[in-house]
């Protein structure tokens, strides 16, 4: 036997499963497109001004709430503009969440998987007072407290989340601009992000302590608004997405084991390419694996960072099997040896490998921490958003090292080819045939990624740009969003379904072979056999455990020899 | 064509006591909402309370009994009014503050109107007042929508396709499984309509001075809306934009007051156009938006009872009628910034409001209101720009507002402060119209060089300054 299924397969078979699995693609796009909603909702809540209670401003257990019984009675802004300190160190500012809509009290769903709270703040500097406008790293000193609630919970009966006191920079430009006084918006800053969405209500009380001993916001000027605007992940596309992960993962899963089982039959060792596409068809699975459905019982905070490490692992892998691919095509190798990752290609991944050290020390950073306090983030400090930053561009430099590299080496696999090319007609049909084959695979391959990367980057594109829906006639509406991001989960799922397909090992014979009764002679020795009119071929140093693959390289070898 | 355009003429030209005995009795039916902004004592006013304020006598007399429904059908929007009322006050004030009219409302009595009898007068400051009351009603009730005060606030559900599950079931539970399924993402678009529904109620559009009032009120929503920006947070793989949100935010109120008070100094003197008369009386043209009003109809019916699923046919004509509404606006935002359009502002969703009533106001009643807003102004001066949606304009020049008149409800600008070095209107000459004015020295005691302590403690000192103050004779 030789040569892999893509090269035995008929024109008309190849084109059947080519157009099965685009249908398949196709159908992905439009689960996401015509059934999943935005992948993300949001609320923005405007905090409502309470009176504190000055005996129990260090009570990590007291909240006050802005809607139910018992709720504060809130403080009205001309109340805080009469007061000559503007009643500073006596408001609490009160988000509740979510806001209750179309005459329903609305509670959060475990569907909707997470929650990020981003801040907009407004403020006032009054021109007669000694500070008349904000300093340049205007610092602003939070107390925060987030609490839950859950439906059979009473309207006081708020529990304690996370409680931090934390600082942020604020970027603010004025808005309006007179004589007396002066308004400034400013940008918005992360507040807090939850990794797991378990309880239904939830509350955020910020205090903004003023201290002049300890120059605590007191640079800070008037504070005016304070709008909080809460994001989650919609139910529906958790659905959406989570059906589409359950149903990909068991094909997946058992194209895996036939690809596996089809290896084993040969008599030789798996090749390092056969171990390469058996590992990304792994990591694929990791990432299929559906265990968000688990989030629906358990409170899992750590559900957003496993989701990148996951994500992370598939692009290590896929970025990896590239080069191996590229590798294992190279036309001129450097020992005769079997390859394998630590004697070859160790140099090669070592991009790969550094960017996403540093991908996930940054995750570590940010996402990590968030699960001992969600109110923190590394973006926040002057010197954590270095590191962060360091971490990334480190991350970004390796993939460049990396694409650079991968394109040179591809470049060189075709200068091979179009060298070698010119000596296929002289040689024997079965050996024609062979080559070709090789050639064909890597092209198509290459064909494929370059088409499914494309896309991918298209895609994202389409998705930033695409804002929300496209009517497609009146009853038809197309979610862009939810149908790029189905739409590009599902096509790298069927890239490596085919992938697994039409690189496992074919059980057909060459045309050439029937006469002689070698099958369990190793495809080497049987190209050998067969061109045996090239004595020096068969003097080659042979490989001990040579696979279908590498066969193209002792047929560059073996044209070097000439 | 030609006749009626001279009678229009001779109708302004006239512009006298019978069109204006005639009118008075409609001139103030669309403000007398103002009155609101006394309701009770704001300060006592919370979301729990509107059932306690809802009795107060003082609504029944101001409002109208659509604005009654609106609010009863509501819960917690009559605090928002009350809010929206008392900033448009205040921002007035501020903003007039160094006038010779200085946007002065007088003690509300009943069947008075809150600013007094400078409504009953088509000019620039009544203008004013109109946009600038319609406008803080919008924001306000876009505030209490995200402040939680207002339950009936609906959700944007223009981006989303609902479950199909949901459409099974009826009432409430459909209504929790799409929270569930798609969100509800905010809906600034709900203090528009509201506002809408709420301001423009005694303002029919038959006349030139409702035409007018209309025109400021929209163009006070339109400030509104313009100065929402957008903002966006991505939320992808480790943070990275593979996935973002954007959604809109509200300028504060004191920017829209700004932008308002410029119009205000440009504002446009205008008058009837040959269109006007047409389409006040005549039967709708057909066009695309006459043929959607009854639409609309149904779609506002339905919302109430159903649930969402069934309102689902008048939205996309709702929608097109309010770009219709505002095509120069969202232009001028996208000419800007392409990503800058307003996702949020063509809602779908209808006010909770009409109920089982609009079905019996049946087409003729629809299509006439919806038409209310399709008119065009024409400048007095035909070498000026007629009108733009955001323009305000006005009828009559303003009186002098230096004397006192309380026959035409001017106060006079008598005991006025002024700044002696100012050559401005707030400049002691112009505001005390050359009668001279009076010097005082006043000692200010102020609280000042207060230390701060967490937790909560606060030591001031009090200083006293001298100032210097001009009042006018």
């Amino acid at each position: 036997m030789s040569g892999t299924i893509l090269e035995n397969l008929s024109g008309r078979k190849l084109s059947i499963l080519v157009s099965s699995l685009l249908l398949c693609q196709v159908a992905c796009f439009l689960l996401g497109g015509l059934y999943a909603p935005l992948p993300a909702g949001h609320q923005t809540v405007l905090g409502t001004k309470c009176r504190d209670d000055p005996s129990r401003q260090n009570d990590s257990s007291f909240f006050l709430y802005s809607r139910g019984a018992g709720a504060c009675n809130p403080v009205q802004l001309d109340e805080i503009e009469d007061d000559p300190l503007k009643m500073a160190n006596q408001l609490v500012y009160v988000f509740q969440m979510p806001l209750p809509r179309n005459n329903r009290v609305l509670d959060y769903s475990r569907w909707q998987q997470n929650l990020i709270g981003v801040l907009q703040v407004d403020i006032a500097y009054v021109s007669s007072s000694e500070l008349s406008e904000p300093p340049k790293d205007l610092q602003l000193t939070i107390e925060a407290r987030l609490a839950y609630r859950n439906n059979e919970d009473g309207d006081k009966d708020w529990k304690l989340y996370a409680n931090s006191v934390e600082h942020r920079y604020l970027d603010c430009h004025p808005s309006h601009v007179h004589a007396k006084e002066t308004l400034y918006s400013c940008d918005i800053i992360p507040l807090f992000e939850l990794g797991a969405l378990h309880h239904n209500f939830y509350l955020l009380n910020l205090r903004f302590p003023m201290d002049s001993p300890r120059q605590i916001n007191m640079q800070v000027g008037h504070m005016h608004d304070l709008t909080l605007t809460a994001i989650y992940q919609n139910g529906g596309f958790t659905q959406v997405w989570l059906l589409l992960k359950a149903l990909l993962f068991p094909f997946v899963v058992g194209i895996m084991i036939w690809f596996w089982r089809r290896v084993h039959i040969l008599q030789r060792s798996p090749a390092l390419l056969e171990y390469m596409l058996l590992y990304l068809g792994g990591a694929l699975s990791f990432l299929n694996l559906p265990l968000e459905y688990l989030t629906l019982g358990v409170e899992m905070p750590y559900m957003l960072l496993l989701s990148d490490v996951r994500q992370g692992i598939f692009y290590a892998m896929l970025l990896s099997f590239w080069l191996v691919f590229a590798g294992e095509h190279m036309l001129i190798q450097d020992s005769p040896n079997k390859s394998t990752i630590r004697s070859r290609y160790w140099k090669h991944l070592s991009a790969v490998v550094v960017g996403c050290i540093s991908l996930f020390v940054f995750d570590i950073c940010e996402r990590g921490v968030q699960l001992r306090n969600p109110f923190y983030s590394i973006w926040t400090t002057p010197l954590g958003a270095k590191v962060a930053m360091s971490f990334i561009v480190l991350a970004g430099a390796s993939a460049a090292v990396y694409f650079l590299f991968l394109c040179f080496m591809v470049w060189k696999v075709f200068k091979d080819i179009g060298d070698k090319r010119t000596s296929l007609p002289s040689m024997s049909q079965a050996r024609r045939l062979h080559y070709e084959g090789l050639i064909y695979r890597f092209k198509f391959l290459m064909l494929a990624t370059l088409l499914c990367a494309g896309l991918t980057v298209a895609g994202f594109i389409m998705g930033q740009m695409a804002e929300g829906h496209w009517q497609w006639n009146e009853e038809i509406e197309i979610q862009l969003t939810s149908a790029f991001l189905t739409g590009v989960y599902g096509m790298w799922n069927v890239y490596i379904f085919a992938l697994l397909i039409l690189y496992a090992p074919s059980h057909k014979q060459w045309p050439t072979m029937h006469q002689r009764d070698e099958t369990t002679q190793s495809n080497e020795n049987i190209v050998a056999s067969a061109a045996s009119e090239e004595i020096e071929f068969s003097h080659l140093p042979s490989d001990s455990n040579p696979s279908e693959i590498s066969s193209l390289t002792s047929f560059a070898r073996k044209v070097a020899f000439d | 064509m030609d006749l009626s355009y001279i009678f229009i003429v001779c109708l302004l030209a006239l512009c006298s006591a019978d069109a204006e005995s005639k009118q008075k009795s409609g001139r103030g039916r669309g403000s007398m909402w103002w009155g609101i902004a006394k309701v009770g004592e704001p300060n006592n006013i919370s979301p729990i309370s509107t059932g306690i304020m809802y009795i107060d006598p003082a609504i029944h007399s101001t409002l109208r009994r659509k604005q009654r429904r609106l609010v009863r059908d509501n819960p917690g929007v009559l605090g928002a009014l009350v809010k929206g009322a008392n900033l448009a006050i205040s921002e007035c004030q501020h903003q007039f503050r160094n006038r010779r009219w200085n946007c002065s409302t007088r003690n509300f009595l009943r069947g008075k109107n809150l600013f007094g009898k400078i409504v009953d007068r088509g000019c620039r400051e009544t203008g004013f007042i109109y946009a600038i009351t319609s406008a803080a009603v919008t924001h306000s009730i876009a505030r209490a929508c995200s402040e939680g005060s207002i339950e009936s606030c609906t959700c944007d559900y223009s981006h989303q396709t609902r479950s199909p599950q949901a459409n099974h079931q009826a009432g409430s539970v459909a209504g929790v499984r799409d929270w569930e399924w798609g969100g509800c993402s905010d809906n600034i678009g709900f203090g528009f309509k509201f506002s809408r529904e709420f301001v423009d109620t005694g303002e029919r559009g038959r006349n030139l001075r409702e035409k007018m009032n209309l025109h400021n009120n929209e163009a006070g929503r339109a400030h509104v809306q313009a100065e929402m920006r957008q903002e966006c947070k991505c939320h992808g793989m480790s943070g990275s934009c593979t996935v973002k949100t954007c959604w809109m935010r509200l300028a504060n109120f004191r920017v829209i007051g700004d932008n308002l008070k410029a119009r205000f100094d440009g504002a446009t003197r205008v008058q009837v156009t040959n269109s006007l008369r047409q389409s006040s009386n005549a039967v709708p043209v057909v066009s695309p938006n006459a043929a959607s009003a009854n639409n609309i109809v149904g779609g506002v019916s339905n919302a109430n009872g159903n649930g969402l699923p069934s309102s689902v046919n008048g939205y996309d004509d709702e929608e097109r009628m309010l770009n219709d509404h505002m095509p120069e606006l969202l232009l001028e935002n996208s000419h800007g910034n392409s990503k800058q359009h307003h996702p949020n502002m063509p809602s779908p969703n209808s006010l909770p409001v009409v109920g089982a009533r609009a079905r019996g106001h049946g087409r003729g009643r629809q299509g006439r209101k919806h038409n209310r807003y399709h008119f065009q102004l024409n400048p007095l001066n035909p070498e000026h720009k007629p009108p733009g949606p955001k323009d305000i304009v006005y009828l009559e020049p303003s009186p002098s507002f230096c004397e006192k008149n309380l026959r035409q409800g001017i106060l006079g600008t008598h005991g006025r402060q002024c700044n002696d070095t100012s050559l401005g209107v707030d400049g002691c000459d112009l505001m005390c119209c050359g009668r001279g004015y009076r010097t005082q020295e006043v000692v200010v005691v102020e609280r000042c060089a207060c230390t701060f302590h967490w937790c909560c403690e606060v030591k001031c000192k009090l200083c006293r300054t001298k100032k210097i103050i001009h009042t006018c004779l």
